[in-house]
């Protein structure tokens, strides 16, 4: 091991964090591969080793024997104060090189509060931050993950972007770069070159003009790159990779178990959820082949606990038969299993008692809002009935604690809407008090709301959040509804992060400045209070003569040019905003498996095929 | 009595602390196939139990760590299958049934090297001697029993045995210490000898564990 990291690790805090060596950790000669590429998760381990998404691409890349892929995360405060002062530079935990001498620096982009991180770990790194000043080919910086649907905040950052799923694009990039270093391409040469491959987004190779209200004029694509980047999708999902062969930390970390992908998509079309948008088409996994991959898991990782992993994991069509598998080999073996998200209308006394024989705990409902009508309007096709008979059945069966997870301000939420959170509570309250067959020990009911941020590329993209002092006045009042109710719990989201949040979700490429001034000025690791200063953000903004409210809470015109007009998700524009009509109207949209509505995604299945 | 395992952590491995290693043992065990026994009660689960938890940072060549073997393998396909399944840095030496009682475990003999990049001063080595071969050696000690949140301790009483060699870098005690009831660990006399001799502070320390005897001094399994 390095000397410095070894007289620095006795300094900070949980420095297994810092030395990798883990169980399934691949370690290569670096003589003898043609490409090392540093997977850089801008949190802290704990979080950046519980994605999924980083396990995937860590395989598929490491399946390869020319690939070296190492992981590098944000250290953190303590460690990162040692390592300046040492000057020890950001390294890749598998080797302890400094990721700055690796061919390829690969971010995961998961949510906007980690940018802060991706620009200090690119100081860490000893890099320039900007790409126009990095003016080699190697390191090529480039960046995937969710938030590349709109990456423009960090456009003059990174060199390129990877929409969608990675699993086959990072070996053809990778392929691209090999060459091009090989026969000496500049950088410019190789990423006019790369713009060519389906799915990577190249932002030096777009010219964006601005209106004099601010909004987009025009992104003119420059040296042929195509006007519209579609994101890439693996289409079989029984023969893409699965990790189950996978690293298991020597300390613990927030997902601590196997995580059993069982599908990507979603078939729901809730109105306000970015990834039930961006994930599709639904595309399943055979129940057998998961059952086994389940099982490997569990048998080389030594874990007891698994996890079934999808986006709404109880519409995936063969779930009894899969539980039932699964089951027959958990059981014996002490090994728990559960479902991280679950709808109350699908959900059922069986399954929760075939999941979660011994514990038990709370369990979490999101209705997301109070009344029939809101959730119509924004096609969270749950009932009040199917949630109560749900919390019945769960009553009844001895569970004593429910929480329930709402958002203030989605569109043509009105004060009874709000209130309506409050009654539906109260009727969960009531059905405890009718069903629990033990009442001595009391019920915990948790209600908590958070405020509502639109995203890019769903059906309330051209929505305005609500302001902070509406968002605070409807906390009030449902603060004020729930004041006689001893039973239950609200918490509310603060709303300093959520307003951020909203301004660079939907942002456009000049907040990269804003960006800038705020890591200049200390900012790093926003997803945590320890570092959060809010004041920090809205002093950046201004200092770069930028309004937050403009990017918040603003509603767009039907035809305004997005700063997202590049990026695409395969689901047009006319079905979002039709969609976005619908909720106006409080008209639902019936899920993707009764009928299809014709967005767009499945015409991303080249075999012609149906989703679900 | 309950089986036991002797094995070293050093490398990367010595960062790995004393409640993840247990958990690191348990999924180990699971990894290789081999069968050991549960708690009783209401969450049973895997019992491993490691005697004299080592801090973190140090190395060591002896730790002991107790579980009963319930099937999947034989005892002398344990080390090999069970080093096999763990991270970098631990390699488990044997597979045993325990014979003795873990309290007769009375003394830890500890590798102490102070590094001195840019040369070792001279003195340093009287100094630590002196300091070593006082009448006695008192010194607070946090503490979770105690009211003010630590106790005096004199460390001389704790001190079985020392010898001292130099490089032209390093200084390097190799100490029997006790082991528990009370134990010693190490840091306490780096720390003393930083405090009375500021001048003589070593760069770095490393500490090593070498073997861990009984009361009279012979090699504890």
């Amino acid at each position: 091991m390095n000397r410095i990291l070894e007289h620095i690790l006795p300094k900070v805090q949980k420095p297994a964090r810092y030395t990798g060596g883990e169980y399934n950790a691949v370690v290569k000669d670096k003589q003898k591969v043609t490409a090392r590429f540093a997977l850089c998760f801008p949190d802290t381990y704990e979080i950046g080793m519980s994605n999924l998404g980083c396990r995937i691409l860590y395989g598929v890349m490491n399946r390869k024997k020319d690939i070296w892929c190492e992981r590098c995360f944000a250290p953190w405060g303590d460690m990162e104060e040692e390592m300046r002062r040492e000057g020890l530079l950001l390294y890749g935990l598998e080797s302890g090189d400094p990721i700055a001498d690796f061919d390829i620096i690969g971010f995961s982009l998961g949510y906007e509060m980690a940018y802060s991180n991706v620009l200090n770990m690119l100081d860490l790194a000893g890099l320039p931050l900007r790409s126009k000043d990095r003016r080699e080919l190697t390191p090529l910086v480039v960046a995937g993950g969710t938030c590349c649907y709109n990456p423009e905040p960090l456009a003059p950052f990174i060199d390129l972007f990877v929409l969608g799923e990675g699993e086959e694009v990072t070996l053809e990039y990778i392929d691209l770069y090999r060459q091009a270093r090989d026969d000496g391409w500049s950088k410019e040469e190789f990423l006019q070159e790369a713009a060519r491959i389906p799915g990577i987004y190249v932002p030096s190779l777009y010219h964006v003009a601005y209106k004099e209200d601010g909004t987009v004029e025009g992104v003119t694509p420059l040296d042929g790159a195509p006007a519209q980047v579609t994101k890439r999708i693996v289409q079989d999902m029984n023969q893409s990779y699965f990790p189950v062969k996978t690293i298991i930390p020597s300390t613990e970390i927030v997902h601590d178990r196997v995580m059993l992908e069982l599908f990507r998509g979603c078939i729901r079309g809730c109105r306000f959820c970015q990834a039930g948008y961006a994930y599709r088409p639904v595309r399943n996994r055979d129940p057998k082949l998961l059952a086994q991959y389940g099982k490997d898991a569990c048998q080389d990782s030594g874990y007891q606990e698994m996890t079934l992993s999808s986006l709404s994991s109880t519409d995936y069509p063969c779930l009894m038969e899969l539980c039932d598998d699964l089951l027959d080999y958990c059981a014996p073996r002490d090994i728990g299993l559960s479902l991280p998200s679950l709808r109350a209308d699908t959900f059922s006394m069986s399954l929760m008692e075939r999941l979660q024989r011994v514990r038990k705990g709370g369990l979490t409902f999101a209705p997301e809002a109070g009344t029939q009508r809101l959730r119509d309007s924004i096609n969270k096709n749950l009932r009040e009935e199917d949630l109560l008979q749900s919390v019945r059945t769960c009553f009844s069966g001895g569970w004593n604690g429910v929480k329930l997870y709402f958002m203030l301000g989605l569109p043509t939420e009105t004060d009874e809407d709000v209130l309506g959170i409050a009654d539906l509570a109260r009727k969960v309250y009531f059905a405890w008090r009718e069903c629990s067959p033990n009442k001595a020990r009391g019920v915990r009911i948790t209600v908590s709301t958070s405020w509502f941020v639109p995203k890019p590329h769903t059906a309330f993209q051209w929505d305005a959040q609500i302001p902070v002092e509406e968002y605070q006045r409807r906390v009030n009042l449902l603060r004020d509804a729930f004041k006689r109710d001893k039973s239950i719990t609200y918490n509310w989201h603060d709303p300093e992060t959520s307003y951020l949040e909203a301004i660079f979700s939907r942002g456009d490429r000049r907040l990269a400045d804003a960006l800038e001034w705020a890591w200049q000025h200390g900012a790093k690791m926003d997803a945590w209070s320890e570092y959060f200063d809010y004041r920090r953000w809205l002093d950046a903004l201004e200092a770069c003569g930028l309004n937050g409210e403009f990017y918040a809470h603003r509603e767009r015109e039907k035809d305004e040019v997005f700063p997202w007009a590049v990026p695409s998700v395969g689901v047009s524009r006319e079905f979002l905003w039709h969609e976005r009509e619908l909720c106006y109207q409080s008209q639902t949209t019936p899920d993707c498996r009764t009928r299809c509505s014709g967005c767009g995604a499945n015409k991303l299945l080249t075999g012609g095929g149906r989703c679900g | 009595m309950a089986d036991r395992l002797l094995f070293s952590k050093t490398g990367r491995a010595k960062y790995i602390s004393h409640l993840d290693l247990m958990r690191t043992f348990q999924r180990a065990f699971a990894r290789a196939g081999i069968g050991i026994k549960h708690t009783e009660g209401f969450h049973p689960h895997p019992f491993v139990s490691i005697a004299l938890p080592l801090s973190v940072g140090y190395s060591s060549q002896c730790e002991i760590l107790e579980f009963g073997l319930v099937g999947g393998a034989e005892a002398d396909e344990v080390p090999g299958r069970l080093t096999a399944a763990m991270p970098e840095g631990i390699v488990v030496h044997r597979c045993y049934p325990g014979e003795r009682k873990l309290k007769e475990l009375a003394r830890v003999n500890y590798i102490v090297n102070f590094e001195y990049p840019e040369g070792r001063p001279q003195e340093a080595e009287p100094a630590l001697g002196e300091l070593l071969n006082r009448e006695s050696l008192v010194v607070k000690k946090k503490s979770n029993k105690a009211k003010a949140g630590f106790t005096q301790v004199d460390l001389i009483p704790l001190i079985h045995s020392w010898n001292l060699e130099c490089q032209s870098d390093t200084m390097t005690l190799d100490a029997v210490l006790s082991a528990q009831n009370p134990g010693l660990n190490p840091e306490l006399l780096r720390a003393s000898f930083c405090e009375a001799y500021p001048q003589f502070a070593p760069d770095f320390v490393t500490f090593h564990r070498r073997e861990v005897l009984d009361g009279e001094g012979r090699a504890f399994r």
